[in-house]
């Protein structure tokens, strides 16, 4: 390529100047009629061309190569059977026939796995970003199509654009699909879970259309069976048994039929779903109103979780006043719907310095027994009142509070101290304060001393180390004894107080049977590389070995390390996805480890519908690696770039020509001393015309 | 002079030396608590501060009295002997209500008793400030309001307002329109009602299940509730039989104080008892087949 390009020897102005003034000079020359007046009119042109300098530009040039982008798709997807050779070989091949083009570069980019899946799409705009667009000349995808980045797939490229598929046509697959799972639900109420089973690619006649069998199991316990047909979306109630982690395990069983599918891996899921409660209920008896009510109100109140009924006894029977009752702003206590008809929505029951003072009858005191040993839960927060003849330990609910007052007060000052057991208990482990070989925390100034219960578990104990927070279970329930009314001397901060929020919050959530704070429990955790941690915690001396039953039925014993403070723990390494039941006597836990990349496998048989938009833009075709590895031959830009050969299919790939400048030159249009040899012969014609030395042969001419 | 001392300090030095874990023995060596402190505390016992004037503090230790023995009578609560408190030395995290007679004559207690009065405030106490003036207060005679501020000033008093006509201290115990002492008519002021529109109230309201921690009147109760050692009233109230009317309507007073100090708005949620035991009758109609 060159280029007229002028070099002004003077500013453009004074060269138009010049010229201008030359013109008007021959201009005069013609109207005074002088005969050389064209000659004069040329050398002015002349010099006005020279002084504007003109040059030419040209530059130097180099042919550049093609560039060919060959993605090769190695994903985990890529993995099924027969897929990564013939991938490779499919890759290879292409390859060598791209390289066997003249001038032609490959750029070969792996795709491998990442937690979101293939991610195809951004894998090709990042190779069409890094090489200049004027040189690309195709691109190849080896790849099974299934892109789980639809989004960044680009709209266009500027060459054609070749998809060829791995797999074979006879491959396909049925799988399992779990369209809406919860991810909470309330213990007790049924949720939807919404799955279909779904078939796809060349399904064997044999199997097509018939049900698949599902089996749907809660906690590995209770499956249910059903027979599904594919492309049904079905409703499958379950319901959270616990508060935690429910673990629902649906699966069908592999068809049989030859050929077989794909793979079983999308034929299981693993739902997770958290039991929550319903709002607790708590029913607080205050005996009479004390300083420490509001300790209590203010816990029970400020949590959001708690429907909180309070009965504070006012005004017991045996006083009166004689104030008439419109005067006063008292109710009865309705003891006939709380202790018989409803006793048994409540979630726990506290007595706060309640006394026996002929308000609740035998019958309904007997009725709170039943209440707990059905599985409700009864704390017990006793002032003096329990050393007296009217404490409730001496009514029918008695034998079941977990110790044996002796009718003695311990009316001294004293600091509560975490037991042994305590330490470890999840109702007292670790309460603030609790570090050290002393709490530091405010000391009360009164407590019953009681006999505890062989089986109760003395968690705090107070003066003389007489026991404190008692706690047992009675059949299926639960009670609680805190055998002080002084709690609230840590609300007041005497002392500096204690955390008598935190010790009452636990107290009562244990008793409702928060699973965080159960004694023996058995939990795991799986980190993201694959790794169960397993922790025990236990109110023995020693905990395990944990059996671990993996998905493929194998099991193995983990031996657990001491921790401290009843903390056991080990870990292991999955290796396997899919569910592991972790056991140690009678605790269990399911515990659901992921495949290395579960979306991998969600779809898996070869299909190219997510890259069609691409290829239709570019003008690019898609192969099959089962028709044969196409050959690669060189098209011009708009022709069809794929066709049938004579052995094998072709992909063409459109050469761009490309060309890159390396440098330019400049040169003058006319050495000088030829602008000055021309003008000087024009201004030589003229004066020569003008002086009639060529008059003859102008007169000849003429 | 000077010899013992210093052998009493090298005598502590070896002790320390030979006692390391010395901190954790002085935990346990605490002082006993002031026994009637601890009395109080385990008592529910009534508190009013010794203002230093004899007449006043007698008038209330004989009020408090009054009330207790009312208390006593009427409800549950049986509360031990009232104790005078002394501000600038005695603890005050043992006790639940301190009544507080504004005299003139009081002297400023210092900071520290100040502290502990804040303190005493922000974990659930209740101070009731009566100025005693309900007879002459607001006809620009000299009245308590200046010695109340002085008093008060150093004081964390949320935002007051009178106290309005649904407030859970007309209905704690006795069903009440006025709340009368020895004087009537004047109003009682309390932590103001939080704006619906403020988000969930920080404070004293939420910690104190809506307590508030200071109440302020000038009708001079601990006159109308006093009484001698064989438990009659020592001072005149009004006229004839509505003079005993109104005795009779501060003692309710009084009660219906101390139950809201005890217990908070209990009284208030109890309205919604029955809808919430419905509910529960519902759902479990519904939630169990």
């Amino acid at each position: 390529m060159t280029a007229l390009a002028f070099d002004p020897l003077l500013p453009w102005a004074a060269v138009g100047a010049l010229g201008a003034l030359g013109l008007l000079a021959a201009a005069v020359a013609w109207w005074r009629g002088l005969r050389g007046w064209g000659f004069r009119g040329l050398a002015a042109l002349a010099l006005t061309a020279a002084l504007a300098g003109p040059v030419l530009d040209s530059g130097i040039r180099r042919s550049l190569s093609d560039i060919v982008i060959l993605i090769e798709d190695a994903s985990a997807s890529q993995t099924l059977p027969g897929r990564a050779e013939q991938a490779r070989a499919g890759v290879d091949a292409l390859a060598a026939s791209v390289g066997a083009l003249p001038g032609t570069e490959l750029r070969r980019i792996r795709l491998g796995d990442d937690p979101d899946g293939t991610l195809l799409g951004a894998a090709l705009t990042q190779a069409l970003a890094a090489e200049p667009e004027g040189r690309v000349a195709g691109v190849i995808a080896v790849t099974d199509g299934r892109a789980h980045d639809p989004a960044a797939i680009p709209a266009g490229a500027p060459a054609p654009v070749h998809v060829v598929l791995t797999g074979q046509p006879a491959d396909w697959d049925r799988r399992l699909v779990i369209d809406e799972a919860p991810a909470f639900g309330l213990i007790g109420q049924p949720v939807t879970i919404r799955l279909r089973i779904e078939d796809q690619g060349a399904v064997p006649p044999a199997i097509a259309g018939g049900a698949a069998t599902l089996r749907l199991s809660i906690d590995g316990a209770d499956e249910q069976v059903l027979a599904v047909p594919p492309g049904v979306v079905i409703d499958v109630p379950v319901t959270p048994a616990h508060a935690g982690q429910n673990v629902v395990s649906a699966r069908i069983d592999p068809p049989e039929a030859a050929p077989a599918q794909l793979t079983d891996l999308n034929d299981t899921a693993v739902i997770q779903i958290e039991g929550v409660r319903d709002r607790l209920r708590v029913l607080l008896v205050s005996g009479e109103p004390h300083a420490g009510e509001r300790t209590w109100r203010n816990l029970l109140k400020s949590d959001t979780n708690v429907d909180l009924v309070h009965f504070t006894i006012l005004r017991p029977p045996d006083k009166m006043d004689g104030v008439p009752i419109e005067e006063l702003a008292l109710i009865a206590f309705p003891t006939d719907a709380l202790f018989r008809d409803r006793i048994g929505d409540f979630d726990l029951i506290i007595f706060d310095r309640y006394r026996i003072r002929g308000i609740l009858p035998a019958d309904y005191l007997e009725n709170i027994r039943r209440y707990v040993e059905e599985g409700g839960a009864v704390l017990v927060a006793s002032g003096p009142e329990m050393a007296g003849v009217e404490s409730l330990h001496l009514s029918p609910l008695g034998p079941v509070l977990p110790g044996r007052p002796t009718g003695r007060m311990l009316e001294q000052p004293f600091r509560p101290a975490l037991t042994d057991a305590g330490r470890r208990h999840p109702v007292t482990a670790g309460l603030p304060g609790a570090e050290g070989a002393q709490p530091a925390w405010g000391r009360w100034l009164r407590m019953g001393e009681i006999i505890p219960d062989a089986g109760a578990e003395v968690l705090m104990t107070g003066a003389a180390d007489q026991p404190l927070l008692v706690v047992n279970r009675v059949g299926k329930g639960r009670v609680a004894l805190l055998t002080s009314d002084q709690v609230w001397l840590w609300d007041r901060g005497f002392e500096g107080g204690g955390p008598q929020l935190e010790l009452l919050r636990r107290v009562a959530h244990w008793s409702m049977k928060e699973p965080e704070l159960e004694e023996e429990s058995l939990s795991a955790q799986v980190a993201a590389d694959r790794t169960v941690t397993v922790t025990r915690h236990t109110m023995g001396d020693s905990a395990g070995p944990v059996t671990v039953a993996g998905p493929d039925g194998q099991t193995r014993t983990l031996a657990l390390t001491d921790e401290g403070d009843g903390r056991f723990a080990a870990s292991f390494a999955a290796d396997r996805p899919g569910l592991y039941r972790l056991a140690d006597g009678d605790l269990t836990r399911l515990v659901a480890v992921a495949a290395a990349a579960p979306r991998e496998f969600e779809e898996t048989v070869a299909d190219p519908a997510a890259l069609a938009g691409l290829v239709e833009a570019t003008g690019g075709s898609v192969a099959r690696l089962s028709d044969g590895v196409p050959g690669v031959r060189a098209v011009r830009a708009g022709r069809p770039a794929a066709g049938m050969g004579v052995a094998a299919p072709w992909i063409g790939i459109t050469p761009r020509g490309a060309q890159s400048v390396e440098g330019t030159t400049r040169r003058p249009l006319m050495p000088q001393w030829a602008w000055l040899a021309l003008i000087a012969g024009l201004a030589l014609a003229a004066w020569l015309v003008e002086g009639g030395r060529l008059r003859g042969r102008v007169q000849d001419q003429g | 002079m000077t010899i013992r001392p210093m052998i009493r300090r090298r005598a502590l030095l070896l002790a320390a030396a030979l006692l390391i874990p010395a901190a954790a023995l002085a935990q346990t060596e605490l002082p006993p608590p002031d026994p009637r402190l601890a009395a109080a505390a385990n008592q529910i016992a009534l508190a009013h501060v010794a203002t230093g004037d004899e007449a006043v503090d007698r008038t209330a230790a004989e009020g408090l009295a009054g009330l207790s023995l009312a208390m006593a009578l009427r409800t549950t609560v049986e509360p031990g002997p009232p104790v005078a408190v002394d501000l600038d030395a005695d603890d005050l995290s043992l006790l639940t209500f301190l009544y507080w007679p504004v005299t003139d004559s009081q002297p400023q207690p210092s900071p520290q008793a100040y502290v502990r009065l804040n303190r005493f405030l922000r974990a659930g106490g209740v101070i009731l400030f009566d100025t005693r003036d309900g007879d002459v207060a607001g006809l620009g005679a000299p009245d308590g309001s200046a010695a109340l501020r002085r008093l008060a000033a150093p004081l964390d008093v949320p935002p007051l307002a009178p106290v309005p006509q649904d407030h859970v201290l007309t209905r704690s115990f006795y069903l009440l329109d006025d709340f009368p002492g020895r004087w009537s008519g004047n109003p009682l002021w309390a932590e103001a009602p939080a704006n619906p529109a403020d988000a969930p109230a920080a404070g004293f309201r939420s910690l104190n299940d809506g307590v508030s921690p200071v109440l302020i009147g000038a009708n001079a109760w601990a006159e109308a509730w006093a009484i001698d050692d064989r438990g009659l009233p020592l001072y005149a109230v009004g006229r004839g039989y509505d003079g005993e009317r109104q005795r009779e309507m501060a003692l309710r007073f009084g009660i219906n104080l101390m139950m809201y100090v005890l217990t908070g708005n209990y009284k208030s949620d109890q309205v919604h008892v029955p809808a919430l035991l419905d509910r529960l009758g519902r759902e479990s109609d519904g939630g169990r087949p």
